[in-house]
Formats: C-alpha cells, sequence, structure tokens
C-alpha cells in the first residue's frame, strides 16, 4: 500500500468545536414512549430508547456536522433477550427450585441468592463497558464510527476490584480508582482509527474529595443527631400508653424521614458535585485525542443546577421523561466541552475493529446503560 | 439541475465537495476528489426527514457509512415530492419490525404463561420428592398459623385421628394426612402441600354433626390426594418469574411466604371439582352419611347469601369468574348413601364432644 496515495502527507488541520443545537420533538418521543410502553407491555422500551438516543445524538454537532446514532430497538431487545435467557431466567428457576426444596431459610437457598449477587456486582462493570462500546459503535460522525477496542472482561475485573477498594477504604480510594477505571476506558476508546489517550495522577482531586468526605461526614452525623433529638422530643409530650405512643410515632417518623429522604437527595448531590465538577474537569484535561487536549468548563454550581432539575423531573414523571434528562446531561457536556489544538480529521480512517451485534443486554438487566 | 453538496465516503472522515444531479431513477455525484457514484433512488435513506431550512441527510442501502448532505431546499423538495420513503420516519419496514416484535414477545409471553399456568404444575407436582412436599408444607401451616399455636388436647387428637382412620375404612390408598385445628378468626379450611390440612376453630364451631366435618375433611383430602396445594405452588412460582422476566427486573425479593399463602387460598373450578368428587366417593366407600357434608355447604350457601341474593345477575356473572364453583352446583351433586347402606357415625357423640373443645 502507498501511504503517500491514500494518506495525504499534510492535511489541513481543524480546530473541533461542540455545540448543542436543540430542535423540537422530543416531548413527542418521551410521550410515544409512554403510551407505547403501556400498550407492549414495556417492550417498546427499546425502540423508546432508540429514537431519544437518534434525536439527542443529532443535536450534538461538531464543527456543524451533527452525531448520528445508528442503533435500532432490534438491537437492544435482541440483548435483553440474551441476557435474561442465558442468565436472568435460568437463575429465576435455580432460587425458586431450591426455595421450593429446602425452604426460605435454608443454606441451599441463600447460598444461590448470595452468589447471584456476587455474579451481579462482578458483572456490572462487564455490563458498562459493553453498553459504552454498543453505544459508541453505534456513533457516527462524518460517517465514521467510534468503538471500545479492548476487553470488556479486563475492564469488569478492574471495576470489581474498585467497588471492593472504595468499600475498604470508606471511598478514600474513590479518586484514584476513578482515575484507574477512566484512563483505561478512555485508552480504548477509539473515533475511526484515531485512538484516545488518558494520562495523569489522581493526586489533584483529593483535596476536593476530602472538602467533600468531611462536609458529608459531618452534615449525616449532624441530621441524625438533630432529627433523633426532635423525634426523642414529640415522644415524651405525647400522651397514651406506650402502644398509642408508638403508633403516632410511626406517623410523624414516616413524615420525618420522607423530608429527610428529599433534603438528602438535594444535599448530598449537592456536596459531592464540588468534587465531581473537579473530577469531570481533570479526567477532561487528562484527555488527549490526536494530539489535541480536552477541556471541559464545569462547576459546582452548574452540576448541583443540572442534578437537582434531573432528579426534579426524575420524580415529578415518575421516570417516564428521562430524554429530558438525557438530553440535559448531554447538552451539558457538548456545550462546555472544548478540545484545544487543531486535528488532522482527514486523516482519520473508518474503524475495521468488530462491531457488536446486540446491545447492553445486561446493562439494561442492571440498569447502568446510561452515561 | 445540479447542485453542490457534501460528501462522506464512510471510509475516511474527509469531507468532500461533489456535485447532485438525479434523472428520477438515480441520484448521480462526482467532485475533484471523488469519481463518478451512482446511487439508485429506491435504495436511497433518508438519516432524518427533510425539514424546511434544514441540510437533508442521505444514505445508500450498497454504502452504509456514506452520507451525502443536500443544503439546496428546491433540490430536496423535488427528490423527496416523488419518493415516499425518503420523507424518513418510521418506514414500513420499521413499523412491521416493531410490531413482530411485540407481538411475537406477546405470543412467547402468553405460550410461557400457559404453560406455567397449565402445563406444567401436575407433572411436576407429581415430580417432587415427598421430602420437598413435606418441607414446603411445614412452612405453609407455620405462615397459615401467622405464630398461632395449634388447639390440642389429647382427647381432641385422639378424635382427629379416630374420625381419619374412619374415613380411611373404604379407602385404603388413602394418602397420609395431618389435620390441625387453629383459632384464625374465619371459617375456612385449607389442605397445604405434604397433607398438612388446616381446619379453623370457628369452621369446627360451625359443624353441629361429625359427619359435617367428615364431608369437609373427605375434601381437603381430595385436594391432597390430587396434588391440588403443589401444583398450585409451583404454578404461582412460574408467574412470579415470568413476571419478573418481563417487566425487566432481577426478580427482586422472592417472597415465597406470598406464593405459599396465595397457594392456599383458591383453586380453580375444576380443582374443587375433582376434591369434591373424591370427597363423595371417600364418604360412600367409608360410609358416612354424604347428607352432613350436604348440610354443612348449605349453612356456607345461607352464610354467602343475604347480599348476594339482590344481585342474582351479578352472581351468575361472579360464578364464571370466580375460582369457587356455585355452591348450589355442589350441593346438587352431593346424593345420600346408596339404598341398603346403612351409615356408621362418623365419630360417637364423647368422641365429637371431646373434638369440639380442642380448643378449650
Amino acid at each position: 500500500m502507498s501511504d503517500s496515495e491514500t494518506l495525504p502527507p499534510q492535511a489541513p488541520a481543524e480546530q473541533l468545536t461542540f455545540s448543542y443545537v436543540s430542535r423540537p420533538g422530543l416531548l413527542k418521543i418521551t410521550l410515544i414512549n409512554l403510551v407505547f410502553n403501556i400498550l407492549t407491555l414495556s417492550i417498546y422500551r427499546f425502540w423508546g430508547k432508540t429514537n431519544a438516543r437518534r434525536h439527542i445524538w443529532s443535536c450534538i454537532h461538531i464543527n456543524g456536522e451533527p452525531l448520528e446514532y445508528t442503533g435500532t430497538g432490534a438491537e437492544l431487545f435482541r440483548g435483553f433477550l440474551f441476557v435474561f435467557g442465558l442468565i436472568i431466567l435460568p437463575f429465576l428457576l435455580l432460587t425458586t427450585g431450591l426455595h421450593i426444596a429446602y425452604g426460605d431459610e435454608s443454606p441451599a437457598a441463600a447460598a444461590a441468592s448470595a452468589i447471584f449477587g456476587i455474579f451481579v456486582y462482578s458483572m456490572i462493570g462487564f455490563a458498562i463497558y459493553k453498553a459504552r462500546r454498543y453505544q459508541l459503535s453505534r456513533t457516527l460522525w462524518r460517517g465514521i464510527r467510534g468503538n471500545l477496542a479492548g476487553s470488556a472482561m479486563t475492564y469488569s475485573l478492574l471495576y470489581f476490584g474498585s467497588m471492593v477498594a472504595k468499600g475498604a477504604s470508606l471511598g478514600w480510594a474513590t479518586p484514584v480508582m476513578n482515575t484507574v477505571l477512566q484512563e483505561h476506558i478512555t485508552n480504548d476508546m477509539r473515533f475511526g482509527d484515531a485512538a484516545f489517550k488518558f494520562k495523569g495522577p489522581a493526586g489533584p482531586l483529593y483535596p476536593a474529595y476530602a472538602l467533600c468526605w468531611f462536609l458529608f461526614a459531618v452534615i449525616l452525623f449532624v441530621s441524625i443527631a438533630v432529627i433523633g433529638g426532635i423525634l426523642a422530643g414529640i415522644y415524651s409530650t405525647i400522651d397514651g400508653t406506650s402502644s398509642q405512643k408508638d403508633f403516632a410515632m410511626l406517623g410523624i417518623g414516616i413524615v420525618f424521614f420522607a423530608l429527610a429522604f428529599l433534603c438528602y437527595m438535594v444535599i448530598f448531590p449537592a456536596i459531592w458535585s464540588i468534587y465531581w465538577a473537579k473530577q469531570i474537569r481533570t479526567f477532561a484535561e487528562y484527555t488527549r485525542f490526536d494530539g489535541a487536549q480536552f477541556k471541559l468548563n464545569a462547576t459546582a454550581g452548574s452540576l448541583i443546577g443540572l442534578t437537582v432539575v434531573n432528579f426534579l423531573i426524575l420524580i415529578f414523571t415518575l421516570g417516564t421523561f428521562w430524554p429530558f434528562i438525557l438530553q440535559r446531561n448531554f447538552r451539558y457536556m457538548a456545550s462546555r466541552l472544548k478540545l484545544e489544538g487543531a486535528i488532522e480529521v482527514e486523516r482519520i480512517r473508518q474503524s475495521s475493529l468488530a462491531v457488536p451485534k446486540r446491545g447492553e443486554g445486561l446493562a439494561d438487566a442492571f440498569d447502568v446503560g446510561a452515561w | 439541475m445540479a447542485v453542490s453538496a457534501t460528501y462522506f465516503d464512510g471510509q475516511s472522515a474527509k469531507s468532500h465537495e461533489v456535485h447532485v444531479s438525479e434523472d428520477g431513477q438515480q441520484l448521480t455525484f462526482s467532485g475533484a476528489d471523488v469519481a463518478q457514484v451512482s446511487w439508485t433512488i429506491a435504495g436511497l435513506h433518508a438519516i432524518d426527514p427533510p425539514s424546511p431550512g434544514q441540510p437533508y441527510r442521505l444514505t445508500h442501502e450498497g454504502a452504509p457509512g456514506a452520507r451525502l448532505i443536500i443544503r439546496d431546499q428546491d433540490f430536496i423538495t423535488q427528490l423527496t415530492a416523488r419518493s415516499r420513503h425518503l420523507h424518513g420516519g418510521y418506514t414500513r419496514k420499521d413499523i412491521t419490525q416493531l410490531l413482530g416484535w411485540t407481538l411475537g414477545g406477546i405470543a412467547v409471553f402468553v405460550l410461557l404463561g400457559w404453560i406455567a399456568v397449565s402445563v406444567l404444575p401436575a407433572p411436576i407436582a407429581r415430580a417432587m420428592p415427598q421430602s420437598w412436599r413435606q418441607s414446603t408444607g411445614i412452612e405453609m401451616e407455620k405462615a397459615m398459623a401467622g405464630g398461632k399455636v395449634a388447639c390440642s388436647t389429647t382427647a381432641g387428637d385422639r378424635a382427629i385421628g379416630q374420625l381419619l382412620a374412619n374415613l380411611a375404612e373404604g379407602v385404603p390408598d388413602m394418602p397420609p394426612v395431618s389435620v390441625h385445628v387453629y383459632d384464625l378468626g374465619m371459617l375456612n379450611a385449607f389442605a397445604v402441600n405434604g397433607g398438612h390440612i388446616i381446619v379453623t376453630k370457628q369452621l369446627l364451631d360451625a359443624a353441629d354433626r361429625p359427619e359435617e366435618l367428615a364431608g369437609v375433611l373427605a375434601h381437603e383430602i381430595g385436594h391432597v390426594a390430587h396434588l391440588h396445594p403443589e401444583a398450585q405452588m409451583v404454578r404461582l412460582a412460574g408467574v412470579q418469574i415470568l413476571s419478573s422476566t418481563f417487566s425487566g427486573t432481577n426478580g427482586g425479593n422472592m417472597s415465597s411466604n406470598a406464593i405459599f399463602i396465595a397457594t392456599v387460598l383458591r383453586h380453580s373450578r375444576a380443582a374443587e371439582e375433582e376434591a369434591d368428587a373424591y370427597a363423595r366417593d371417600m364418604l360412600v366407600k367409608s360410609q358416612i352419611d354424604p347428607m352432613g357434608f350436604k348440610t354443612f355447604f348449605e349453612k356456607l350457601l345461607k352464610l354467602e347469601g343475604g347480599s348476594s341474593s339482590q344481585f342474582s345477575a351479578l352472581k351468575a356473572l361472579g360464578s364464571i369468574f370466580s375460582t369457587h364453583p356455585g355452591t348450589e352446583e355442589r350441593i346438587a351433586k352431593i346424593k345420600p348413601l346408596p339404598e341398603g347402606v346403612v351409615a356408621k357415625p362418623a365419630l360417637t357423640p364423647e368422641e365429637w364432644q371431646a373434638l369440639k373443645k380442642i380448643c378449650g
């Protein structure tokens, strides 16, 4: 092969800019999803997910040329059938059989549930990697698709290890483990035949992590003490027998926990947004594509706004407006991401990596498919 | 008419400027670094529906990665006016596919449901080892009793034993059963796995003669003999597996207690009729007066009556869907002992008194 003919030695280098160009249609997709999910006993969800992604992808423009999502509902549905037929259904049959044969409290039934639990945890990374590979391989820009070049199994082991390490260190391993995971998956990422590169230390993440960790611990401790104190105070003022008191307390307790839950769903993400903003900013800086460096203008305040509104959309629509949450996340990234440095885009050739035929079965089962 | 357009060949990310023309059959384009390409119009596929003022993106079935982006609105209008399939959105193929998968999915679900509900339970119940029936039966009885202890007195327990012995007299292959009386605050009797039969104190109180209780027990022994509780448990487990599979959750909490309790609540009409037939046969063979069974049913009917007599149409409708066969229909099938057969007492008056007082 003569390189001088196929690859122009001096392709013009381009500066790439990202933007999110909204267009109407997402509400219609969302409402159709809602109706069809009911009519088809939720089987439509795979087609609904595909339509929402197709819309949102097409709103993300790089140098005026939109992304294109080429996945299909049938691919997702086949992925779902594959995973349920091969993993979930056999397990359900097995545990049900064990429960029937030996009773609920038998060691055999408990062991089966425990083994399945560990299996599920060890497969979360696998599911994430496979879903990411599927989505990248179905994402086109200028007719060129993305992909992940590595092994889902390796990532899965790494992910399981990271969960264990985070738990064992009371969270303190999080910056290191997240950096390792991000490095692994980013270095596997391709656009056509061009690779992404990730390199950088986890150290700079620690000040923000320590701040969030202590804030979180203090607020958790103080709020439990305050709520406990208030409940105890109310308990002592209620007249009546102890069973009447307990009944009254149950009602008050439920109201309190509902309020506490709401506060926590707002306050805790808000605290951790400081860290998450720092992390995605840092990770963007550590990421290079063909010599250009990413920059992400993520701030804690904007991230809090994003997550709190997302949460409100989620609870007030009972999850049915998730396409808007997806849209908000992608818009956030697309409007704040920059690629500093020019890229010889015309040298990039189509990826020759194999493309998965089914999509996201495991991620659908574990509910970890969304970015 | 030739207009300029942008072309990506699907091989590289290089953007090519080309000139496009069409003749109703083919779309032809070429450019400075693109040799002439012809795409059949029938094989074109629109990435998105044409939208006024927006670039129009096309691909071709023969070149899946290639993209042609046309900006000339007149050209787009002219091209799409004649070809319905270029309006994008759902094609007939997409809709057929979605319908196919959905109907296919529902058909598979219904088929699996039918297998789980009608085909598998009886054979699996028969194949189940006796130890499984016993262990699950004990759990079910515990779950039903809800922490209550079975009523027991020496004389009462002996009376239950005697009543079972009298029932087994003419039926040597009667399955082994254990009968316990509990104060559960409702009038009922259940058979659960492994021949465990639960009779409530309220049912015992409502029975005026030992023959009435004998009829109820014969009916429950009928369920035991036909393995109805075991089959029902398998049926409900199957339904639970199916529903969790389809809803896309990984099963959630497998509460087998819920299965157990649901098991004993209702049997199908066919199962009730089988148990009735078994009871009628048993009472005749053991020479116990079936009229006790009959009068007890009549008492139940009176308890059921009242409200439902005003709504006879509703009641008729209910009996179609109800898992309880109509009580009147069942009563009509109970006949006295054949002529010449002398009834034996189900229990002596002393034994009956002892049994009635088993809960103190």
